[in-house]
């Protein structure tokens, strides 16, 4: 790292701890008497990023530094509306995000010893697959779809698990550029995308396919391959608006939510108003009435951000996003090894195409799908998998430099 | 009790106050950390435009020894050619090997001793495929297609 960059790095931190304070001295006069708990929160919250950042520089002097502090500053603009919101969630949040940290090192240093070995496509196929398969037999349903497993009061998600695995099958499988067996691999493919739809978490099918999509078409260069699935893709749109009833209702929802303001529209316009109420400076850190949106602190998270932070602070909250996955292609794109490159390639996707899902869902740009804002989200599951994602990519940019030092 | 009323109101309009000033310093925290970002990020993309692109390609010598190719390639024996060749029968700047399109081209550089493709002596710049055996005084390449694992120098992305 050159000095330069090394400065600006500790100075956005430092402005990210600065965001912090401030917000947790207004959220603590908040309820018209003096309050501890933001600031107490704040300072565990600091401590975590400031020991995860710069230990994590000592440990892997080769990482890319600036995934932490994007994933940091979101994580506390997150916190900061959750507190706002639910302080209970935010003190759970704030758990969470300690645990995703550590889990961050684990994978960054696993993945970094280990991503060499290949289990091989068909093993990682059959695991992504197992991975899928189990909420239908142990799962319970909750939200419209049966995806979680739930084991006393712990609850979590394998399909956060499998975007993983189904990120190495992909790249293991088009590792030489080319599709080998293509009627195993889009069987493959078509088994996961089956076993999603089985579990009705079709936003999750979505993100799937578009990964999918996205590296066939960065691995194989096809031109043909990507129209015919974006055909395919529309097909299945139309067969699934055909089939599944609460996909009419998110499409019909979508495209006039006033028709039906109480009942089918009221979360879309609920998250429409909140908008409209933020204007350019929003209405300040606790002026807003996020409690009339519903599933605020998982999937409305941004409109609840949009109404206190405004269009301005929303939009920047999006170029963060965009820098984040700009830095995953970033290393995707500085590493020869195919295998490593189409990993990173994955990961990075599915991170990018999930925020596209919910950021253009909430703000009635695309049909409102059920998945997390990463980072942002209440939810552990969401959380530590992403945290263990962004460790996987640190992980695979330090394997890559650490290949140009040897050779 | 009025009292007691009367310090809420003010406590809670004093927490509006600082919220609707603290919200301009929001904005301004949260976009000057943006600008350090995009910074950075100029800066990278500047770096990877004036950095020579690898273009996937490499000439092999006779005796095995790979050289990478650029966009832009001149070999000949003098010390700032790009791959230098201590051979009597090559001139100082013998031949160029250039990216055009997404094609390379090769093309003599007016030398003694003359620039070969499979055998027959070039005049006017041209194509390279695959497998091309290409002749410069006395000694041989071959051109072929780089390693696609394998990670190559790209430092200039750290």
């Amino acid at each position: 790292m050159e000095p330069g960059t090394e400065a600006t790095y500790n100075k956005n931190i430092a402005i990210t701890a600065l965001i912090g304070l401030i917000a947790s001295l207004l959220l603590s006069v908040r309820e018209g008497s003096f309050s501890p708990v933001p600031i107490y929160g704040d300072i565990i919250f600091m401590v975590i990023m400031f020991f995860g950042y710069f230990l994590s520089n000592i440990l892997f002097p080769e990482q890319d530094p600036a995934l932490l502090i994007l994933v940091s500053f979101i994580a506390q603009l997150g916190l900061i509306m959750l507190y706002r919101i639910n302080p209970e969630s935010a003190v759970k949040q704030l758990a969470w995000f300690g645990i995703g940290l550590f889990l961050f090192f684990a994978s960054t240093f696993i993945s970094k010893a280990w991503v060499e070995v290949r289990i091989g496509s068909f093993y990682l196929f059959v695991i992504t697959a197992l991975l899928l398969a189990s909420p239908l037999v142990l799962g319970v349903e909750r939200w419209g779809s049966k995806s979680w497993i739930t084991f006393q009061n712990f609850s979590f998600q394998p399909s956060e698990l499998a975007k993983i695995t189904f990120s190495l099958f992909l790249a293991d499988s088009l590792k030489n550029k080319k599709i080998e067996n293509p009627w195993q691999f889009f069987g493959q493919i078509f088994i996961i995308l089956a076993l999603l739809a089985a579990a009705k978490d079709l936003g999750g099918a979505m993100l799937f396919y578009c990964t999918a999509l996205a590296i066939i078409f960065v691995a194989t260069s096809r031109i043909d391959l990507t129209i015919i699935g974006i055909v395919i893709a529309c097909i299945a749109g139309l067969l699934g608006y055909e089939f599944f009833g609460h996909v009419q209702v998110r499409v019909k929802a979508w495209l006039n939510p006033w028709e039906d303001v109480p009942g089918k529209g009221y979360q879309i316009v609920q998250s429409l108003f909140a908008i409209a109420e933020g204007g350019f400076f929003g209405t300040g850190l606790g002026l807003g009435r996020p409690d009339y949106i519903p599933a605020v602190t998982t999937d409305f998270i941004f409109s609840a951000f949009f109404e206190e932070f405004g269009f301005l602070g929303a939009s920047a909250l999006i170029v963060v996003y965009f820098l984040l996955v700009y830095r995953g292609i970033r290393i995707s794109l500085s590493i020869k090894n195919s295998f490593l490159s189409l990993s990173a390639l994955g990961i990075t996707s599915f991170f990018g195409i999930q925020i596209f899902t919910i950021i253009g869902g909430v703000i009635k740009l695309i049909p409102m799908t059920g998945v997390t804002l990463p980072f942002m989200s209440y939810g552990g599951s969401s959380m530590v998998m992403s945290f263990i994602s962004l460790g996987i990519l640190n992980g695979i940019k330090i394997r890559a430099s650490g290949g140009e030092k040897d050779g | 009790m009025c009292d007691l009323w009367y310090n809420i109101l003010e406590v809670v309009l004093v927490f509006e106050l600082l919220s609707r000033v603290s919200k301009y310093i929001f904005i301004a925290l949260i976009y000057y950390f943006l600008f350090n970002f995009l910074k950075i990020m100029m800066a990278d993309l500047r770096r990877e435009k004036n950095y020579p692109k690898e273009t996937g390609f490499i000439l092999v010598e006779e005796n095995g020894k790979k050289h990478t190719l650029f966009d832009i390639n001149t070999i000949g024996r003098a010390d700032d050619a790009d791959i230098i060749i201590d051979d009597p029968f090559i001139s100082s700047k013998h031949a160029l090997i250039a990216k055009r399109g997404s094609k390379l081209v090769i093309q003599d550089l007016n030398s003694t001793n003359g620039t070969f493709l499979n055998g027959k002596k070039i005049k006017k710049p041209v194509r390279l495929k695959e497998k091309d055996e290409i002749r410069l005084g006395t000694k041989k390449f071959t051109f072929l297609r780089g390693e696609t694992i394998g990670t190559g120098d790209r430092s200039y992305l750290q």
